[in-house]
Order: structure tokens, then sequence, then C-alpha cells
């Protein structure tokens, strides 16, 4: 069913996008204008000046803080997060699509993850901790506590998949005498990848930028988003947009190269076939 | 045999998640739920099985002001998700030809978010101070002839935040349900004689309904547990029930920061009951 | 005997640059300890030299006093590692109090550590090992800064200072062998004013409820020290009097609640700032002319080019105060490398970095000698500059020629009005103070 032409509803939605997607960037645009700041400037207008000072600065010692730790931590930790919501909560969306007892618990306790105040689960896991010993740590309480937010996010999107998934193609493999195993390696996997790896971005997203769960349960240090807000606690500078700029630019780096990478790989493959 | 096998691989199944919201989510709740009966003074907490932390916040106005505060917030930005989130999605799924273009598009959409939310919320006043970059580019324009206010540290500025914020978390579960509808459904009502606003009234948006549901959650479940947004927006000039219950914990005073969250907690609950009442996400699976 | 022992292990220590004048003066300073007959600053063990290496503390607090030179010249000056971690003060308090085991030394201010201490989360420091304990300033043993001037109200910083025995929680009422916290930094604020945006005089905290500077305003939202500011400006106004600010009645806080409900309703206030950070940015970006504000904040507004002053009132300052508490769970090594550390700390370098950040140090006799002439002159004594002020990171804060704000240590400490509080009312004072936040 490919479309021809495109009707004018397409250039309606497309001009909506794209002012989503500004709206979206309108604080980085900020961000992005004031890490240029003279090496006397602050954090908001006017400009003082124009400098790639606080470049420099962002990859010194800081005053207060450590970005460099603080940084590492939070990116693996994201990643741990990711993988492990991706593979949990396709499970679980597994066991969702048969009837098992306690699924309706199951489920209530899922969303009740979402909607307890993440301050309150953030205190209730490093309390736990406390209570029985265990010394909090990112990789364990902090860990876990990001689990209980991204979980419930990954769920949610396996039911949106396995929503009107058609049960043929599955029926239609086992028929052909396919195990279950390969039933899913090679028919439900392949369908269902591309709604996998946004619910690994989601999971990384939110952990990576997760911060009220974060502050009781991380130990004796900081993820990346903890440390910036104790850097708020003193004299912060325009090293903090400098990072949010590299950020920005070196996120869209790696999507454009990994699309070049893609169209590529799609068009030597093409040119072979 | 086999269905005894397909009984217990789904108990297999749900076991991590099980095993991993016990640990994280009921044992550590449970403990808070147990010192909300606790008594308190400005030093420590005492146990004790006591409703007048529950009494305070059921019998004080300002705890059904907050809510409505909170309410209020929530409807609207629900309704401008949805919207924005709706038409987001549509575009994503039904115009955009190619799943690679598809998946870059979204990329692009979350790179916003991979700094720092702490960054960024600082980043709003010089976006929409009275100095700031939206107010200077009007005055220049000749648009305005004084800075616009209400742009910042408003109820304006906690929505506006809170839509940029929040509306990828409706557009992702409704573009997976639309990429699950069955395109020859859309032909068929076409070759029927139905017009784009009917196809879409019929057909698209009835067959959307759980991911409308379940982006509905997120917002709701998001917008009433918030406490960073509302407070760094309205300059701390409004409450939400999350901001409540952090400036509780900060001074300490557990046992009403539990008594709190309980309230909220059972609210939102039967929030969320009423969703799933008008659209089962479940019973399709 | 020991001492001498001691003094040699830190003379080694520094040997690779010489006999620096600051290891003279360390060792100078131990002597004169144990010239005082204390007698107790015994048992430092010899194998100190060598296990001291391995040795890491870990201590958090808001990123006030949590700078990493301080970390760095520890490991230079003491051999041993100190991992800092900031973090902002809603979460300080709460860390302190329910995670005990993740810090060895916390770095809190005197109000949160009556909240703190109680819950026997600390341990109290023996005095007799404290090397400087004499010369602190008596601001933090009988709340007093010259034995004429009277104690300000709310939570003085001696009101919990010590405790009555190694492992009481019950706060002294006199100085005992037992100190809760050894005080390190500590502030008068008042506010802060954009004399280019204001237009006329500040004199009083009541001027900030001035109608022409509706929409232009801001207080703290930290619910215990943004109460006292209130308390200042509605006694300034005439509208409440008190009979004890640092512990107000439930009447008395109802009618400052009152106050503040009044003003927000008729559009006073801009915002409320609850990071050190923000209350630049406000400043800065023109958002607000007056607010309440720390020293060290003005500085920063100032350091970008745009005036900025920080206002003495008639009617005083609010002041606030911090230190170093040890936790429960130190022993042996560590707990002797933490009192290493503790003494280190108010030798003199610390104290002058901070004196030159616009706060004060609890230990200014030896904060002076790391400091030069005109420093102490212009930070301590209230002169003029005169050559260029430089901020610790090496840029240049003031001018010669100018004068401290607010003028000398005693102007400035002499004229508190009250500290930072918890009161006995805490929990009323909360659910008044979300009152007005939700109004």
């Amino acid at each position: 069913m490919s479309r021809e032409r495109r009707s004018a509803g397409f250039y309606v939605l497309a001009v909506f996008f794209t002012l989503f997607v500004i709206f979206l960037y309108g604080p980085i645009s900020t961000i992005l204008i004031l890490s240029f700041q003279g090496p006397e400037g602050g954090l908001t207008f006017p400009m003082r000046g124009f400098s790639f000072h606080w470049f420099t600065r962002l990859f010194q010692q800081q005053a207060v803080g450590d970005f460099g730790g603080s940084f590492s931590r939070s990116l693996f930790l994201g990643l741990m997060v990711m993988i492990t919501t991706v593979v949990v909560s396709l499970l679980a969306g597994l066991a969702f699509r048969r009837r098992f007892k306690g699924s309706a618990l199951l489920f209530y306790l899922a969303i009740a993850s979402l909607i307890v105040p993440s301050i309150l689960v953030g205190l209730g896991v490093g309390i736990t901790f406390q209570v029985l010993g265990i010394r909090p740590n990112w990789f364990t309480s902090g860990f876990g506590a990001h689990l209980t937010w991204t979980l419930p996010f990954g769920l949610l999107i396996m039911f949106a998949v396995f929503n009107r998934f058609n049960r043929s193609y599955e029926e239609a493999a086992r028929d052909l005498g396919a195990s279950p195993w390969q039933t899913f390696r090679n028919v439900v996997l392949p369908l269902i990848l591309p709604s996998l790896i946004g619910v690994g971005l989601f999971g990384f997203t939110l952990s990576y930028d997760e911060f009220a769960r974060s502050r009781m349960t991380m130990g004796s240090f900081n993820t990346l988003p903890l440390e910036i807000t104790g850097m708020t606690t003193n004299v912060t500078t325009p090293v903090l947009y400098a990072l949010g700029t590299v950020t920005t630019v070196f996120s869209l780096l790696v999507i454009g190269g990994a699309l070049a990478a893609i169209l590529l790989l799609r068009r030597r493959s093409a040119r072979r076939a | 045999m086999t269905r005894i096998l397909s009984r217990a691989s789904a108990y297999l199944q749900a076991l991590p998640l099980t095993v991993i919201l016990l640990f994280f989510l009921v044992l550590p709740i449970g403990m808070l739920l147990v010192v909300s009966f606790w008594d308190y003074d400005f030093i420590r907490m005492y146990p004790d099985f006591i409703w007048l932390n529950y009494d305070e916040v059921v019998n004080s106005a300002v705890t059904w002001r907050v809510y409505g505060n909170t309410l209020k917030y929530c409807l609207i930005v629900w309704a401008l998700c949805l919207f924005i989130g709706f038409w987001v999605a549509y575009f994503l799924a039904f115009h955009v030809r190619t799943l690679t273009m598809q998946m870059a598009l979204f990329l692009i959409c979350t790179v916003p978010f991979l700094t720092s939310n702490v960054i960024r919320m600082i980043s709003w006043v010089p976006l929409l101070g009275r100095n700031g970059l939206l107010n200077q580019t009007l005055q220049n324009m000749g648009l305005i002839d004084e800075p616009l206010e209400f742009l910042l540290f408003s109820d304006f500025a906690v929505i506006l935040a809170m839509v940029h914020l929040f509306t990828l978390f409706m557009v992702v579960p409704i573009f997976n349900t639309m990429m699950r509808i069955d395109r020859s459904l859309i032909e068929a009502a076409r070759d029927g004689g139905a017009n784009g606003l009917q196809i879409l009234w019929n057909v698209i948006i009835p067959l959307t309904k759980p991911g409308i549901a379940i982006g509905s959650i997120f917002i709701v479940t998001l917008v009433m547990g918030d406490f960073v947004t509302t407070r760094f927006m309205s300059g701390g000039q409004s409450a939400s029930v999350g901001s409540i219950i952090s400036n509780q914990m900060g001074l300490l005073q557990y046992p009403s920061a539990a008594a709190n969250a309980v309230i909220l907690l059972i609210i939102v609950l039967v929030m969320v009951g009423a969703i799933l009442r008008f659209v089962n996400i479940r019973k399709e699976l | 005997m020991t001492d001498e022992i001691r003094t040699t292990v830190k003379l080694g220590k520094t040997k690779e640059k010489g006999l620096s004048r600051r290891s003279l003066l360390k060792g100078a300073a131990a002597v004169g300890g144990a010239a005082l007959g204390s007698g107790a600053i015994t048992g430092f063990p010899t194998i100190w030299a060598q296990n001291i290496r391995n040795i890491t503390l870990r201590q958090f607090g808001t990123g006030v006093s949590n700078q990493n030179a301080v970390a760095d010249k520890v490991r230079e000056d003491l051999g041993f590692s100190l991992q800092m971690t900031a973090l902002d003060s809603d979460a300080v308090s709460q860390r302190a109090v329910t995670q005990p085991d993740s810090y060895d030394i916390a770095d809190i201010e005197y109000w949160i550590c009556k909240k703190v201490f109680p819950a026997g989360v600390m341990q109290p420091m023996d005095v007799s090992r404290l090397t400087y304990y004499d010369q602190l300033v008596p601001l933090f043993i009988d709340g007093k800064l010259t034995p004429e001037s009277t104690i300000a109200q709310g939570t003085a910083p001696h009101t919990v200072g010590f405790v009555e025995g190694p492992d009481s929680v019950t706060f002294a009422s006199t100085p005992t062998n037992w100190m809760t916290m050894i005080p390190t930094i500590y502030n008068a604020d008042t506010l802060g004013i954009r004399p280019d945006l204001v237009g006329r005089p500040i004199t009083s905290w009541a001027d900030i409820m001035d109608p022409a500077f509706r929409g232009k305003t801001s207080i703290i939202n930290v619910p215990s020290i943004g109460i006292m500011d209130a308390a200042m400006i509605a006694e300034a106004m005439g509208r409440v009097t008190y009979v004890d600010k640092g512990n107000m009645t439930q009447a008395e806080i109802d009618a400052t609640v009152e106050v503040l409900l009044e003003a927000k309703r008729a559009g006073q206030f801009r915002a409320f700032w609850t990071s050190f950070d923000e209350s630049v940015n406000l400043m800065a970006s023109g958002e607000v002319v007056i607010q309440s504000m720390w020293s060290p904040a003005v500085a920063a507004v100032r350091s970008r080019g745009i005036p900025c002053t920080y206002q003495p009132l008639q009617e005083g300052y609010r002041a606030w105060g911090g230190g170093l508490g040890l936790a429960k769970h130190l022993s042996g090594l560590e707990l002797d490398a933490a009192y290493e550390y503790i003494n280190w700390y108010m030798s003199g370098w610390v104290g002058a970095y901070l004196n030159r950040q616009g706060y004060y140090s609890a230990c200014l006799a030896t904060a002076r000698e790391y400091m030069s002439e005109d420093e102490w002159g212009f930070w301590m004594e209230g002169q003029p500059a005169q050559g260029d002020i430089l901020a610790p990171d090496g840029t240049v804060m003031e001018r010669a020629g100018a004068v401290r704000d607010g003028g000398s240590f005693e102007d400035r400490m002499g004229a508190v009005a009250c500290w930072n509080s918890v009161m006995d009312e805490d929990r009323y004072m909360v659910r008044r103070w979300n009152e007005f936040i939700a109004a």
C-alpha cells in the first residue's frame, strides 16, 4: 500500500511535526547560545563576549563536583537499566499474553510502581537497605529503584505492542513445525524488535535523567543529575551549558552516523543483489 | 502436557518482574506505610498507631487546594499531550514510510532529553525570562512593548514545561498501537467510500484507544507525582502534592509525608481505574 | 614527646617541597597545643605514616563547603583521600539520618544538626583531641562574639554544639568535653539588591515589601530559613512582635505567614529560590531586584559585571553556621584520620580559603596566617583593598579601593539578629509554610 503522491495532510502534519521538534529543542537553543559565553559570563543573558572558554573548563576539575565520575556512573547505570528493562518487560509482556493466576495483581502492582511518588520509593529503598544492613550503592539500591520506574513503562509499551498482535503469524509458524523458541526467535522477535529498541531507549533516558528516585539510593556517590544539583548549591557557570551542548551535538552525530551507516549498508546489499 | 508447560512458562516469564517489584517496591513502601501511622515531633519519630497524620492531611483546606491545583495541571497537560502526541504519532506511523526514518525521527526527538533535566530547567530562565530570548525577540520584532511576565514563574510556565517533558510519553504508546493497525482495514474503508475524517473517527481512533489509554496513564502518573517541574517553573509560587511531600521529607517529617503519599496513591489509582474502565488495555492481549 | 613525633612526621611528609611555611606553622601550633597542657594529643600511632595512605574518608554536604580544592589539599598535606559528595540541602539532612553508613564525615548546618544528632547517627568529638579548640570563635562556645554581646535568637550554634557525654544525644546547655560538630563555616545573610534597579536607598528588611518592587522580589523557599527571613521582614514592618523569632508560638507563626500570604496575593514576589545558583540567576537576569541572599552569591552576580550590593540593614542579619560531624560507625585508624583531618581543617588553609569567598572561618587566628595583610584587611576588618582582591580561582573579585559590604567581621557577626532555626512548633510551621506556597 504505497501512496505515490503526498496528500495535503502530509504537509500539514509535517509542519506540525517540525514545530513540535522546534518546541522540544527550545530550551536547548538557549543552552547552545549561552554555552559560548565569555569567561565572565553567567547562566543568563546578557552575553558577555563570545568564547570556547567553558568547553575547555568542562574537561578540567570543577570547583564543586566531578563530571567524569558521575557521568560514567550514570552511563553504566543507564545501560544496566536499559538491558534489564528490555529483557524483563519482554518476558512479562509474553507472560501477560496468557492467563495466569495473580496476573491482575501483578498488573496493578506495576501500575502502583508508576504512581507511588518517586521521592518516596527512593526513600523507602534507601531505608530498606539500611535496615537490612546492606550498604546502598548505585549498582544495587540505585539500580533497583530505577527499575521500579522503567519496568512499568516497559511493560505498558509491551502491552501496546502485543495488543492487536496478529496471532496468525505464530500459528502459521507452528503449523509449519516450528518449535516455540523458533517461532519466537524467527517470527515474533523481528516483528517487535523496533518496539524493543524503543523500550530500551525509554529505559536508558529515564534512568539517565532520574533524580527523585536516585537521591536516597545511590549510596556515597552521585549520578550525574545528583551531581549537577549538588553543584547548584554553589556558584555554577556556563560549564553546565557546555555539557548540554556537547551532549546534544554528540548524540546528533551518533544518530547521523548510524543513519548513514544503515543507508550505506543497504545500498551495498542492494547493489550486491 | 504442553498446556502445563505453557502455564508454567507464563509464571517463569512473570517471575523477574514480580521479584523486582516485591523487593524494591512492596517492601520499601510497606515500611513507609507503617511509618505513616507513627508520631513525630521536631526531632524524631515514635512508633505508634495514630490517625493524626491522616487527620491533618484530610482535614486541611490546603491539601484539597493543592490536589485541586495538581488536578488542574493534570487535566490541561493531558489534553495538550493527547492532541500533540496523537498527531505526531499519526504523522510518524502513517506518513513516514520507512522504519529507518521513523527511528531517526524518534531519536531526534529524544536527544533534548539526554541533557540533564536540571540543566534544562535552568535554561528556561534565559529563554522565557523578562530579559530572555523570547521576550527580546518579540520586542525586537515590535510585537510587544513590555516584556511578557507570564512566560516564566507562572502556571503557564509549569504547563509548558510539563507538556515539553511528557508529550513523548503519549507519542510512543500511540505510535506502537498505530503500527499494529492492519493497513488493509484502512484500504477497505477507503474502498467503501469513507472520507479521511470518517476513517480517522471510525477506524483509526477506536483501534488506537489502548495506546491512548496507556499514554494517559503515563501522563496522569507523571503529573500527579511531579515536584521538580512545578517548583522550578512556578518559581516556588505554587505547590503540587509532590512538592508538599518533598518539603515534609526535607524536614524529616516522614510520617506525614507517608500519609500524604498514601492518599495520593489512592487518588491516582482511582483515576487509572477510570481510564481502564474506559479502555481495557489487557483485554486483547 | 608524641607531639614531637607528630611534628617530624608532618615535616617529613612535606619534605619534597622543602620546609614550607605551613609545615612550620603546623609544628608550632601542635607544640603550642601541648604547651597549653591539654595533655590529650596523645596516641598518634607511629604506624600512622605508613597506613594512612590507604584511608579514604567520605564526606558529604552542600556545595558551599564541599569544594574539590579542599580534597586536593588533604591529599597533599595529610596523604589520605577525602572523597566529597555535594548534595542539595534537602537531601543532606535525609542522607545524614537515613543512611549513616554512606558517609564518614557529615558537613551540615547547625539547624540540621539539631534534627540529625538526636537520631543517634553521629558520635560527638572529644574536645581534648581538638588541637585548635581554644582558638575557636567564642560564638560557637557560649554564643557570644565578645563577652558583652547578647546571644542572638534562633538555633544558635552553641545551643546544639555540645552533648552531655560520649554516648549522649542530649544537647548540653553549657560547654562539655563532647562536641557535636566542629564549626567550620558561617556567615550573616541579608538582602541583596540591584543598586541600578531599585532606585532608592534600602535600609530595612521591610523594604522588600515596598509596592514599588511588586513582582521583583524573592525570598528563600527552604522553610526553616525562609520563615526567619519572613520574621525579620514582619518584625521590621511592625506587623508582628516576637518573644523569640527562633522559637515562635503558633500565633506568631500564623501572623508571620499572614504577612507573607498578603504579599503573595498582591503579587509582590517574582519567585522563591532554593539553591544558591537560583538566587544568582534570578538577580543576574534581572528577574528580581531585591531578595534575601548570601554574600558569595552577591559576589557571583558582581563577578559577571552586574552591579549587586549585599545591603546591611538596621535590624541586623540572619546568620547560619555549619560544621563537620563524625559518623557513628567511625573507629580505629579511620577515626584517628578523621580527627587528623578536622585538626588540619582548623589549621588555617581552609579557613583562609573560605574567608576569601566571603564566608567566615571558625578559627580566625590560624586563617589569618594564610591570608595577606591586604586580604585580611579587606575581608575581616572592613578596610579598603590596597590591591585587587582575587577569588580562590585567581580571578579578580574586587578592584583596589573597594570596601566590603557590611564592613568588618565584628560589624557583621556582631549584628546578628537571629540564626536559622528549628522550632518546637516546627511541624506546625511547615504546615503553614506549605499553605503559603500553595496559596
